[in-house]
């Protein structure tokens, strides 16, 4: 009883704290658009634009909201909700600081990818009940991408995971305190093994360049082709959300979480936070959409040999190096 | 491992970029030096005398390619500040909404006395807001900033040039525009 009122207070606080970096994180991502394309991103809204983001739900929530005629519309309806609870529940196990933790599980890390790889299912919902082609392709496209990507995804986790010898999150993150950081030291298994991770979290959230499940050029919107208003926003928060959660995940699996120097956790956690969200915006920006081919090539020629190397690696750095497992 | 290097060049390119100064001009708030020769609307401007210079002679009303002149002369009467007899215009409409803005009609006035100026935009809430009258007309004369173009001197740098041995007269005979030509 005790540790569920602590985790539905924890679980309160941080999905608040979240939807309110969601909302920032958009102005920050279209500012950082803006910039990047030598333009000056939202400017008219509040100081800066920073009100952008509430007039665009406001102007999103006006919208009328449109079932198809032949849409499946219980779910229908339901996608877009669950893919906002898939993406916040990933949330729970990440640590924030040394004690703030929703729920601290001993199999965080599982609870995560779990999660993570749930994302699809709103996605191929949302695809297959809108019925419409488009929505479906992308729909397709999405779990096609997603069950690939899973494989590095998992694998590359797995790196962090043997070196520290634990599966909870924020057991990875007291081990990198004392020790070192992952993306640092063992620097062979370590750094690439975050770029794996990053890469397969791109794949996993949709964002290009791997986007192609919306594809706008080919498939209008795809999965979102027909949804409308409120039920278009929540989409689009869970878009940013699933992003936010997954930076954090990386910033707590390779980067040390709340661990820095002079500072509370808390900033330090949500500085890499927002460092590596920034970063991957900065991907957004700067390259442009993988083929459908290219992609399933870099996954299972490219990212899956790797990661299987990469296990491996850390393996025998924690079985051979002296000194390696602790 | 081409592509990859090319994708860190990408990303260098956008990085670069992202910290410098931004080219965005913010429109309403910063606006940029107009052209010398920029030219939007049109003004009715008085003559020396301080009473309209359009005598109603017709001449942009039937130049205009997209007809959105329409003039009323008065026929010949006496001016009341000089004494002499001349023509002067009861109503004159402009449409700025379908003007394409070639400046034809400032090219033919032989009395300077339709101009364009040069303020920066003349938006309007409906239609009728974009249709000057003769009194919007003689406003704009009195209260916005003229273009470069005068019809006396437009028609100057547009003259062929003259044979030299003809003795010029006093005043170069003004070229009366045809009616109904090219209509």
């Amino acid at each position: 009883m005790n540790a569920l009122a602590h985790g539905a207070a924890y679980g309160a606080v941080i999905a608040t704290v979240l939807l309110a970096m969601v909302a920032l994180a958009i102005w920050f991502e279209r500012k950082l658009a803006g910039r990047m394309q030598s333009r000056l991103g939202p400017t008219m809204v509040g100081p800066v634009g920073l009100l952008q983001p509430i007039a665009d739900v406001l102007k999103l929530l006006q919208k009328e909201d449109i079932v198809p005629a032949d849409a499946d519309r219980g779910l229908f309806n339901v996608a877009p909700v669950l893919a906002v609870l898939v993406s916040l529940g990933a949330a729970a196990v990440v640590p924030f600081a040394p004690s703030t933790i929703a729920a601290d599980l001993d199999v965080g890390v599982l609870y995560v990818l779990a999660i993570g790889g749930l994302m699809v299912i709103p996605t191929f919902a949302a695809g297959w009940a809108s019925n419409n082609k488009f929505a479906l392709l992308g729909g397709m496209r999405a779990v096609a991408q997603s069950v690939s990507y899973g494989v590095p995804l998992v694998l590359a986790t797995l790196v962090p995971v043997i070196l520290a010898g634990t599966m909870s999150l924020s057991g990875i993150v007291a081990w990198q305190s004392q020790h070192h950081w992952f993306a640092v030291w063992p620097v062979l298994p370590g750094l690439p093994a975050f770029f794996v991770f990053f890469l397969a979290l791109l794949a996993e959230s949709n964002r290009i360049p791997f986007d192609i499940p919306e594809a706008e050029s080919e498939l209008v919107a795809g999965v979102t082709t027909e949804y409308t208003g409120a039920k278009f926003t929540l989409f689009y928060m869970a878009e940013y959300l699933h992003t936010l959660v997954g930076s954090a995940v990386a910033a707590a699996l390779f980067f040390g979480g709340w661990d820095g120097p002079f500072a509370p956790g808390l900033f330090w956690m949500v500085g890499k936070t927002l460092a590596l969200f920034a970063s991957v915006y900065w991907v957004r920006w700067s390259l442009l959409r993988f083929r459908a081919d290219q992609l399933m090539e870099l996954c299972w020629k490219r990212l899956t040999p790797l990661s299987v190397a990469l296990v491996l690696l850390a393996a025998a750095w924690v079985q051979f190096v002296p000194g390696g497992g602790k | 491992m081409g592509h990859v290097l090319d994708a860190l060049r990408a990303m260098g390119t956008t990085l670069v970029t992202a910290f410098r100064k931004p080219t965005t001009v913010e429109f309403p708030k910063v606006v940029r030096p107009r052209a010398e020769r920029y030219r939007a609307s049109f003004a009715l401007p008085d003559d020396e005398h301080g009473e309209l210079a359009c005598i109603g002679c017709l001449a942009c009303e039937r130049i205009c390619p997209s007809y959105v002149i329409k003039m009323k002369p008065t026929g010949k009467i006496e001016s009341p500040v000089t004494g002499k007899k001349r023509q002067y215009v009861d109503a004159f409409v402009l449409d700025l909404s379908a003007c394409i803005g070639c400046e034809l009609c400032i090219q033919v006035c032989n009395s300077d006395a339709i101009r364009m100026t040069r303020e920066p935009e003349v938006p309007g809430f409906s239609r009728e807001d974009l249709v000057l009258d003769l009194e919007r007309l003689r406003a704009n004369a009195r209260e916005k900033t003229m273009s470069w173009g005068k019809g006396s001197e437009l028609q100057e740098r547009q003259e062929p040039p003259k044979a030299e041995k003809k003795p010029k007269p006093e005043v170069a005979p003004v070229a009366v525009p045809v009616a109904g030509e090219a209509r």
